[in-house]
């Protein structure tokens, strides 16, 4: 990752948690890289929907296609998003929609 | 004379050209068609038929349909009679309504997972040959995948309800498509409760399986590949192209299979697979795998769930 690229806090409001984010990798590659977990991680790619969340402060750049079945454009205009399609520009507080479900075994 | 192996896999993709730069340059498929609607068909070097995996274009991620080739037109008008005297409604479409492949029967599995049968698509051949072949060809791409071995679809449980398809699905494979069960995990008290099954009609250990969920999905499709060597080789190629990678190298109980599992660009799940285990022969006792050895029975070396890979479908 390139050092010319700003880094930005990203704050998970629930858990108080904070990480730094480069301005070039999404909200949750960002938190991946460093191990952390505190937003859901699942595909990464836009397809399963756990990483979820609301942008409530802060500025993104949201980057590559999301699920529509996970967010719809009327959501998405309303500021929600997937973590893992979503660049920080500015610092960033969100709050977790996706979960992970006990689902399969 | 019946259900010879998957033929093909239709899943839905997101942005088309990060799809194919994935199924090409990672899995090592090539595309062999591309329709009017922007439907891209591609194959692995070591399948002769047309194509095994169609890319649709979407705004989601998931699954389209599983298409299962049987030995020839008898069968095909045979397993039909079969799945009609089941109960189960059964669409016929024409050759052609696929591109170079025959006539299809088309019909959902209890679980809402559409399922066709076919006998006859074009053939292209392997990219060795069938005259004097070399063992492998000087083309291959990325992790240089054999062939689509097989796929693993999440279906609807809701104990509550008393509902559990996969269950259904079991039954529906055994005694209508003449599959025979090799491994099991059961929950709940005395076992009661199944949760995944591993379903086969020929000599490896699985064509099909079926883990429960919420919702039903499409868990994962998956690559063969010949031994663990290419597997960690694969996981290189993935780290390459930095492919989200779900599970790197290991091994699980169930089928005894080495792997990876790992996200194409839009969110659907891969494995690469290689080992055919054991021999799967009809008259080999079930395999049962219990609760308090889930862990064990998915991934071998850890005994630990990794919750991405038990959580997360399309």
């Amino acid at each position: 990752m390139s050092e010319s690229f700003e880094k930005h806090a990203v704050l998970v409001v629930e858990t108080s948690e904070e990480y730094l984010c480069s301005s070039a990798e999404t909200l949750l590659e960002g938190m991946v890289r460093l191990g952390r977990k505190c937003i859901p991680i699942g595909c990464v790619n836009g397809g399963c929907g756990v990483c979820k969340v609301a942008i409530v402060k802060g500025h993104v750049r949201k980057c590559g296609p999301m699920s529509r079945v996970h967010v719809s454009e009327e959501e998405e205009s309303q500021g929600f998003l997937l973590a893992c399609r979503a660049m920080p520009m500015s610092k960033v507080e969100l709050k977790i929609i996706g979960k992970m479900k006990k689902i399969i075994w | 004379m019946g259900v010879m192996r998957i033929g093909h896999i239709s899943i839905k993709v997101m942005d088309m050209a990060e799809a194919l730069k994935h199924y090409e340059n990672v899995i090592g498929m090539k595309v062999t068609h591309t329709d009017a609607d922007g439907n891209v068909y591609l194959k692995c070097w070591d399948e002769w038929d047309k194509y095994s995996v169609i890319l649709t274009p979407s705004n989601q991620a998931g699954f389209n349909h599983v298409a299962y080739k049987v030995t020839d037109d008898f069968a095909l008008v045979r397993l039909t009679q079969k799945v009609r005297d089941y109960g189960i409604q059964v669409e016929e479409l024409p050759a052609g309504s696929l591109p170079d492949c025959g006539r299809m029967v088309k019909f959902n599995m209890p679980s809402g997972h559409e399922m066709r049968l076919f006998a006859e698509k074009d053939i292209l051949g392997t990219d060795v040959g069938c005259t004097n072949p070399d063992p492998w060809p000087d083309d291959i791409r990325g992790a240089g995948a054999h062939w689509l071995d097989h796929c693993l679809l999440v279906c609807e449980m809701d104990p509550e309800r008393g509902v559990n398809t996969l269950v259904d699905n079991k039954h529906f494979f055994i005694k209508a498509l003449n599959f025979f069960e090799t491994e099991q995990v059961v929950v709940g008290p005395n076992g009661s409760i199944q949760i995944a099954s591993f379903l086969s009609h020929s000599s490896k250990p699985h064509d099909i399986a079926f883990v429960v969920g919420p919702t039903s999905g499409l868990h994962h499709l998956s690559f063969f590949l010949d031994s663990w060597h290419d597997i960690l080789k694969a996981a290189d190629v993935m780290a390459k192209n930095r492919t989200r990678i779900d599970v790197s190298p290991t091994r699980h109980g169930i089928t005894r299979g080495e792997t990876i599992y790992f996200f194409d660009p839009s969110g659907n799940r891969n494995e690469t697979f290689a080992g055919l285990g054991y021999q799967a022969q009809r008259d080999k006792p079930l395999i049962t795998w219990t609760e308090d050895q889930i862990g064990r029975a998915i991934f071998y070396h850890t005994g630990v769930l990794v919750e991405s890979f038990t959580t997360v479908y399309t």
